[in-house]
């Protein structure tokens, strides 16, 4: 009895010892596997912004184009010719003539401008 | 042996130690030996190298106006592996709506097994996410969608030969989108990432990691304003003569820009796939003409360079008919004697024949390669041909009388626009560009093109001797009185030379009519061409370069000396009478 009492006593500083080892162990662990999924849940989100932000960023480019498209120059030529757009006629004091307005031809006359008005 | 325990014990200790022995072998030659061999074969299973795609620089005018830009599409693509067979037919029903394909075509392609089958290119992004979500809801899988970019060109047609387009796979193939490819393709990048069973990114295991240069912007020296100008007048002469073909440009003498190119037929960037070959040429630099009496300036210049006359020598001209090498040569007119100076102003053929005889016909061949044909010009543009000009030893003997009318030679049009904006450039012959500079996307400046002097042709009294007589052709003593602006003194040559044959000789009723000119003509700022080909006139006689192509002209020049604001000289505007032309048009020069 007395032998057996001595067997088993417990040597209460090595069991703490080993109490706090493990539990740091397993801190240490879990704060492993924690760190571990947050870096993967970060991950995912930054995944999940870089993505957003390429979607941004083409719905930035699609409007970009649409609006070059739109105030390109056969594009503005078009709406002008639809009607869409009116140009506001320069006052006769802005205007600087190169060539005078010219007498009405005889009929059948070669000109040298015969297609003046065509071109416009 | 006594098998007590003790010896079991340690049996079974050394049986323990060689296995263990035996897998920590095994462990170190694995993770040693073979770390190489098995972490490839890992990574090719997780690991592959994600392409991060370079954007394509953009094209703009002078002015910054953009000409070629690109917008976001997908690619629609089917791996069929991912497809369970139940859901095919559903596939197809869905697909062959979204994407307006032949449904049988399309069963036959999601039938087979083929992991990468392109559905559809160049898709709007706003469909594809529609797309995307029914694909969603009717629990599709195995159609996935790659990110791409569509080359768009905002202004269509116009200048569709200089700009050129891609291929599919973003390469240019034509125009500046080719010639500039290097600096518009941009560098992609690269990203190594791990991906998990589903296929989804392990971003925790992203690897190396280059980013994409996007492709530098290029800018031209063409003013779309000018472009525009030239354009417009090259459909209305289209609409009024119905040439074959048509070409006109616009050149800055002093630096070499071109501010504008135009040909027809031309054809929509954006619907280049239905265009014709015929359409997509970019006359300017791949077709060859005779030049006809344009080429005059060289045999003049020649021999005044030369010093063998002087502007003023007088030359007879045989009363327009001259017997030589056994071949008669006509003039238009009976011309007697005729200075230098008005041998151009009338554009006599006997005249500018005796001028190259005077030369020789070795040194006559070395002015005209001096002015630069028979060589590329070396502009940005693909596809540029030589011309044709031969070596006097392959020459007949009449040739000597021929060459000098801009006979049996053949330039580009680009050739013959430069030969003239080397005399307006006091004699110095400029490499053509039509690209200004190449700029990084947030401006830095990459590559600046500066005027390229070839070399001096002829002194610079010569060219302005041979401007001088150029000037009396836009009068009402010249071939081209119509080609004038009020306001303005121009200097000009009209040509018109008769259509070769493809079969030999000449096509009897066609014509290429040409003008060309500077203006002003003291200190010029722009040289323009403009040639037909076979335009149909409403009367045989009236199918000539000064009487169409210098209308034309004309009209250009006036309208563009007024964009680029030059001022006017009071004293010279004055009222154009009508009929002048008729008097003076019965030249076919």
């Amino acid at each position: 009895m007395r032998r057996s009492t001595q067997l088993n006593r417990l040597n209460a500083a090595s069991l703490a010892r080993w109490v706090v080892m493990t539990a740091l162990l397993a801190v240490a662990g879990l704060s492993y596997v924690y760190l571990t999924l947050q870096l993967h849940w970060l991950g995912d989100r930054q995944k999940a912004l870089e993505t957003t932000l390429a979607g941004l960023r083409k719905q930035n480019d699609v409007a970009n184009v649409q609006i070059a498209a739109l105030t390109s120059r056969s594009a503005l030529q078009r709406r002008l010719k639809e009607g869409y757009l009116k140009m506001v006629p320069i006052t006769d004091q802005n205007i600087v003539r190169l060539a005078p307005i010219h007498p009405a031809p005889e009929e059948n006359a070669i000109r040298p401008v015969a297609n003046d008005q065509v071109g416009k | 042996m006594r098998w007590n325990g003790r010896t079991r014990c340690a049996l079974v200790c050394i049986c323990f130690v060689l296995l263990f022995s035996a897998f920590s072998f095994r462990l170190v030659y694995l993770q040693l030996v073979k770390h190489d061999e098995y972490a490839g074969l890992a990574a090719e299973k997780h690991v592959y190298k994600q392409p991060i795609y370079a954007e394509r620089g953009v094209i703009t005018d002078a002015n910054g106006e953009i000409l070629a830009h690109n917008i976001p599409v997908e690619i629609v693509v089917a791996d069929t592996s991912h497809l369970t067979k139940e859901k095919v037919a559903e596939a197809v029903a869905l697909l062959s709506q979204e994407l307006k394909l032949d449904p049988d075509e399309l069963s036959e392609k999601l039938g087979s097994d083929r992991h990468y089958i392109v559905l559809k290119r160049d898709m709007p992004t706003s469909a594809a996410d529609a797309l995307r979500t029914k694909l969603r809801e009717q629990d599709l899988h195995g159609i996935y969608f790659e990110h791409d970019a569509a080359r768009l060109y905002l202004n269509g047609s116009m200048l569709c030969h200089v700009i050129g387009f891609t291929d599919f796979d973003h390469k240019g193939i034509q125009g500046v989108e080719a010639s500039m490819d290097e600096y518009l393709r941009g560098q992609d990048g690269y990203r190594y990432i791990e991906h998990d069973r589903a296929g989804q990114e392990i971003v925790l295991y992203r690897g190396q990691e280059r980013a994409a240069r996007d492709g530098y912007q290029v800018h031209l020296g063409i003013d779309l304003n000018l472009q525009n100008i030239v354009e417009n007048e090259i459909d209305a002469a289209v609409r009024e003569y119905s040439p074959q073909k048509a070409t006109i440009i616009l050149m800055r003498p002093q630096t070499g820009e071109i501010l504008a190119m135009a040909n027809r037929p031309a054809f929509d960037l954006n619907q280049r796939n239905t265009a014709k070959p015929e359409q997509m040429k970019n006359r300017a630099v791949i077709d060859m003409m005779e030049p006809g009496s344009t080429f005059k300036i060289v045999t003049a210049a020649a021999a005044l360079n030369e010093k063998k006359v002087r502007p003023d020598t007088t030359i007879f001209c045989e009363n327009g008919v001259w017997n030589y090498g056994g071949r008669t040569l006509h003039d238009h007119r009976p011309y007697g004697e005729l200075s230098v100076q008005n041998i151009l102003v009338k554009s006599s053929n006997i005249g500018a024949a005796k001028l190259a005889l005077s030369l020789g016909d070795q040194k006559f061949y070395e002015y005209i390669r001096r002015f630069g044909f028979g060589e590329r010009t070396g502009v940005e543009l693909p596809g540029e041909i030589n011309g044709t000009i031969r070596p006097p030893q392959n020459w007949s003997k009449i040739s000597i009388t021929r060459i000098p009318m801009g006979h049996e030679v053949a330039v580009t049009p680009l050739q013959m626009t430069v030969a003239m904006a080397t005399i307006a450039n006091g004699g110095k012959l400029v490499t053509p560009r039509v690209v200004k500079s190449i700029t990084t996307a947030e401006g830095k400046t990459v590559s600046e093109f500066s005027p390229s002097v070839v070399r001096q042709v002829i002194l610079p009294e010569t060219a302005k001797q041979i401007g001088n007589a150029l000037r009396g052709v836009v009068s009402d003593r010249g071939t081209a009185a119509a080609a004038a602006v009020p306001g303005f003194v121009i200097a000009g040559k009209t040509g018109t030379a008769q259509k070769v044959d493809p079969h030999g000789g000449y096509e009897r009723g066609k014509y290429v009519v040409s003008f060309i000119g500077f203006l002003p003509a003291d200190h010029p700022e722009f040289v323009g061409l403009v040639v037909l080909d076979d335009a149909k006139t409403s009367k045989p006689e009236l199918n000539y370069g000064g009487l169409v192509a210098g209308p034309i002209f004309s009209r250009i020049a006036e309208k563009a000396a007024r964009y680029l604001d030059l001022a006017p000289q009071p004293d010279l505007i004055k009222p154009t009478a009508p009929g002048r032309v008729a008097s003076t048009g019965a030249s076919r020069h």
